[in-house]
């Protein structure tokens, strides 16, 4: 009689012996009542894993674990991010051609242009994201007012959109790279067909440059307003009319005390 | 391309319920293999399409799985065990309560005992599928699978008292 190893007996459980060789097996196990019986507990240990994780692979797959959406994802960020890095380079192009024309005490494009370009990049970076997207929900709404407001050392309100149909995902700190030491807070919301908006918030001290402006970035629009307190970027794919009049709301509910200015486009 | 995201489609099952068994979390399970799916599509034009899709799928997401496991470690945060397994139905003729002590026991092996186990009785691979996946010789997978085999029998009673198995 062959001896049947422990690896034999587990193949034999596995499926994985063919014909003879699970004859041979069939026949030892007739003569080994104690194998047969060990054999029969691991085989219940089996088929108990099986039960355990099996039903998993039956259950519906979440929308968010579709290979064929990810990777429209996939291919919609990599273009995105390509045409619009070659459209910050533009808008940094603008800031520096405006800067030189106009000859300020400094070389570095103007600073509201930088912080257009930093509203720009920081919208790129983020509407891409789905679970990381804003760093603290929407659903939070004191604690965003009250961390922001004293991150940026100036009173901030979380403007409601609700009425021009976008809701509000939530927000997140971030350095403004334009102003040392700069922070700024970056609001982030969508409309009902998913289509975000994003607005970079900083305080305006020390920022000198039009009370309003446009600049068209590619697919996106950006819009820029600054009050006595607080810059404003606003950007998203809306037409500058749409951004025009979330800027008129974005205004009224940030800085109540001031009318909107009208704005002009570069 | 659409045959390279169909056939990533027919594995997102076996994927989930491998990850499933391995994080015993839903969230984390999906997470990982979310995060597989999209290693898989960045990096298609570095695979074969001759080669098979499955092996290649459950090598990345085994090593995510070991990559994440090692930066909980280092953080010193790490899963909570005792807190319910997000398992699904279980086929009625077990018990749920060896179910969960199985499940739990399960969860105890060493990683590369558990990874090793539940490619060859969950996902049904044979040994040479499962040891190209692990990056092991045949006969290092043979021990493994031996020892969690035996791990599993003693913390879960059976060992010393086969008479309680119940019938099937």
């Amino acid at each position: 009689m062959m001896d049947v190893t422990r690896d034999t007996m587990m193949a034999y459980l596995d499926g994985q012996l063919d014909g003879d060789a699970r004859a041979a097996v069939d026949a030892w196990l007739a003569e080994n009542p104690d194998s047969a019986i060990e054999l029969a507990q691991l085989q219940r240990q089996n088929e108990a894993i099986n039960a355990l994780f099996g039903p998993v692979a039956i259950e519906p797959v979440p929308p968010r674990l579709n290979p064929h959406r990810l990777a429209l994802a996939h291919s919609r960020r990599r273009w995105q991010s390509a045409a619009r890095a070659a459209v910050i380079v533009g808008v940094l192009g603008i800031g520096i051609a405006a800067g030189w024309l106009l000859r300020p005490v400094t070389d570095t494009p103007a600073l509201y242009n930088r912080l257009i370009a930093d509203a720009v990049s920081a919208h790129t970076v983020f509407v891409a994201e789905n679970r990381h997207a804003v760093e603290v929900a929407g659903t939070e709404t004191d604690h965003l007012t009250s961390w922001l407001s004293n991150r940026l050392g100036t009173g901030l309100a979380m403007p409601d959109l609700a009425t021009a149909g976008l809701s509000f995902l939530g927000g997140r700190l971030l350095p403004a790279p334009a102003i040392p030491g700069g922070r700024a807070a970056q609001l982030m919301y969508e409309d009902s067909a998913g289509e975000r908006v994003t607005l970079y918030i900083t305080p305006s001290a020390g920022i000198d440059g039009p009370n309003l402006e446009l600049v068209r970035m590619g697919s996106d629009n950006a819009l820029y307003w600054a009050s006595a307190t607080i810059t404003c970027t606003i950007v998203g794919p809306q037409s500058a009319e749409t951004l025009q009049a979330l800027a008129d709301s974005v205004f009224a509910q940030l800085t109540p005390a001031a009318t909107a200015p009208a704005y002009r486009e570069l | 391309m659409v045959d390279f995201l169909d056939e990533l489609e027919a594995c997102v099952p076996a994927l989930r319920r491998y990850a499933r068994a391995l994080t015993r979390n839903i969230d984390h399970a999906d997470d990982l293999v979310q995060d597989c799916l999209e290693r898989a599509i960045s990096r298609r034009g570095l695979f074969r399409p001759s080669g098979p899709m499955r092996p290649w799928l459950f090598t990345i997401l085994v090593n995510l799985h070991r990559n994440a496991r090692r930066t909980e470690l280092r953080r010193g945060t790490h899963l909570d065990a005792d807190s319910l397994p997000d398992l699904g139905t279980p086929a009625p003729q077990h018990s749920h309560l060896a179910l969960a002590e199985l499940s739990r026991a399960i969860d105890g092996l060493p990683l590369e005992q558990k990874e090793t186990l539940l490619l060859v009785t969950l996902e049904g691979m044979a040994y040479a599928e499962a040891a190209g996946i692990l990056d092991i010789p045949l006969g290092t997978l043979m021990s493994r699978l031996g020892r969690a085999r035996a791990n599993l029998r003693l913390s879960t009673g059976e060992a010393q008292e086969p008479h309680l198995r119940s019938v099937k």
